[in-house]
């Protein structure tokens, strides 16, 4: 489904991936853990196409889209939410998603026909609501949300184009208890059939819905296994869980 | 940006038509002139509007749309001897594929760079229509022939009749442009406008939205500059030069960007004001100074923004 080969990246003398390899099968729930300054989102860029590689190839079901821009790679099926919010603030929940799904099915060619007409767009963004558990706040402007609930929104735009692999970065980034247990039941409950891939430092949300584990360290990974053999690693166990989830 | 409402956007378009009505009704021959040159100065701040306040695309290069607008009618009428009904949409069509050649190049652009590079795109077209000889250089070529519209029984030599004319054409154009605005397109260039970065990741293409935005938005700011051609008969560098982009984005930012009707009432007033402020004193662009910081100071979302503000306060009330 979807596969990065050798990933490399420098920004001048620092190199910050040094020949990434990444796998991920249908209904993939992989998860990438490594402390700050790791490469993470820098990985993600290089996956999205938000950076171009220095070396080494991405995959989208066998295709070859190392050269293609993020736009280019989100019509092939990928798509990622952001660390900090990316949202189209001024617009209410039901208008965003309704513009997400909009792209997503290429509706922009139409320029005669009002928006708020084409209702199966906007059918099938109040279902994504309904998912991503913000049918309640269809009519709020974003930018008034708590910002746990634009986290969530944050993911909704992402579905709305129903990508294949979707690419989460830090979906629990900022939030209190109760949010981060909402926000792991959403991810619990993402279609299965996606190729999930998310950079998490909570731990418990890891092991809780990744069946695997990519931990990276300077830019390398370190250790690729199950949640069991990662948590039995005694390299990881020293150079980060032992830091962190004490 | 303006988020109006599509049935308030109606009322106050009606509003606008029916005092645009009523001041051609009451007005002699030289206030006829008057609204024949703000429905003009309209069009071509909406089409600045579609460009600014929608695309999200400062240009200070408009003008130069406009000037090769009314230059490709001079040269189809007088050179090539086409009759002014065929030349009209045809130099209207040329505008919009220099437009498109411009806007593959700098479409990437952002910000500063975008409006430097309309900027000097504006300033080489003035330079070249200065200089060319074909085309009168500085003194510019008179004697366009203008449309024949016997059929309607209207003569457009006659202000009164061109003023109709233009404001029907104005009329249309708004029409066009609130349908572009409302449809899925117009909400894909919103979101784009809003946050480029995420759209991309959506999946749109966004350079070919922008494209698409900067190609219509030069179309009809050409179709302007036809009007201009086919009211004075006349075409000059002045057409493009950069003050009249600067005036036009003026027009757009008190009318309220992003707001369609807005920028129709920046044109108004800032027609009226140039040539009554200019009759009473030589400072009168002083005036004009002062009065355009004044709008931007008090009311930043233009006299749309505080009139759609004014009426949102008294409802709460």
């Amino acid at each position: 489904m979807f596969r990065a080969e050798g990933l490399c990246k420098s920004f001048g003398a620092l190199e910050v991936a040094r020949g990434i390899s990444l796998q991920l099968p249908r209904g993939a729930r992989h998860a990438i853990v490594g402390p700050n300054g790791s490469g993470k989102t820098t990985l993600f860029n290089l996956l999205s196409g938000e950076l171009r590689p220095d070396a080494g190839q991405v995959y989208i079901e066998g295709r070859d889209v190392t050269s293609l821009s993020p736009d280019a790679r989100a019509r092939a099926g990928l798509t990622r939410s952001f660390q900090k919010n990316n949202l189209f603030p001024d617009l209410t929940v039901l208008e965003s998603l309704a513009v997400a799904v909009g792209i997503g099915v290429g509706a922009g060619t139409i320029f005669w026909r009002p928006f708020v007409r084409s209702t199966e767009i906007y059918r099938r963004a109040a279902a994504i609501a309904e998912r991503i558990r913000l049918t309640p706040f269809l009519d709020a402007v974003v930018g008034t949300l708590p910002y746990g609930t634009q986290r969530q929104l944050e993911i909704g735009l992402a579905l709305a184009i129903e990508p294949k692999i979707l690419l989460l970065d830090e979906p629990t980034a900022g939030m209190s208890a109760d949010e981060t247990a909402e926000m792991a039941k959403l991810i619990a409950d993402l279609p299965g059939e996606l190729a999930l891939l998310v950079i998490e430092h909570d731990m418990e949300i890891v092991f809780d819905f990744a069946r695997r584990i990519t931990v990276l360290d300077y830019g390398s990974v370190l250790a690729e296994g199950t949640p069991a053999e990662i948590r039995a690693s005694p390299e990881v166990r020293r150079r980060y869980l032992g830091e962190t989830a004490r | 940006m303006n988020r109006i409402p599509p049935a308030q956007r109606r009322i106050v378009a009606v509003a606008l038509l029916a005092a645009a009505s009523a001041a051609w009704w009451f007005s002699g021959y030289a206030g006829q002139d008057r609204i024949g040159e703000i429905a003009i100065a309209a069009i071509f701040a909406m089409s600045l509007d579609l460009l600014v306040g929608y695309g999200g695309m400062v240009s200070l290069g408009h003008a130069l749309f406009f000037g090769l607008g009314a230059y490709a009618l001079a040269g189809l009428t007088l050179f090539l001897k086409w009759p002014p009904a065929a030349a009209l949409p045809l130099a209207i069509l040329l505008t919009g594929l220099v437009a498109l050649v411009i806007g593959r190049l700098i479409i990437h652009l952002t910000g500063v760079f975008f409006i430097m590079v309309t900027l000097a795109f504006g300033q080489m077209g003035w330079a070249w229509f200065a200089r060319d000889k074909v085309f009168g250089g500085i003194g510019g070529l008179s004697g366009i022939p203008q449309l024949d519209l016997s059929i309607l029984d209207a003569d457009l030599a006659n202000p009164a009749d061109f003023a109709l004319v233009a404001l029907t054409v104005a009329t249309l154009v708004y029409l066009a442009l609130a349908r572009l605005i409302d449809s899925p397109f117009g909400a894909v260039v919103s979101a784009v406008h809003r946050n480029e970065n995420r759209a991309r990741a959506l999946g749109c293409p966004v350079q070919h939205y922008k494209l698409a935005v900067f190609t219509v938005a030069a179309m009809l700011a050409a179709l302007a500059g036809t009007l201009q051609a086919q009211r004075t008969g006349f075409v000059s560098p002045d057409l493009l030069v950069w003050t009249s982009s600067g005036e036009v984005l003026i027009m757009v930012i008190i009318g309220g960007l992003g707001s369609l009707l807005g920028p129709i009432v920046g044109a108004a007033l800032w027609t009226l004001l140039h040539h009554y402020l200019s009759a009473v004193t030589p400072y009168w662009m002083a005036i004009m100074g002062a009065f355009f910081i004044a709008i931007v100071l008090l009311a930043g979302e233009g006299l749309y923004g505080a009139l759609a503000r004014l009426t949102r306060s008294r409802r709460r009330v």
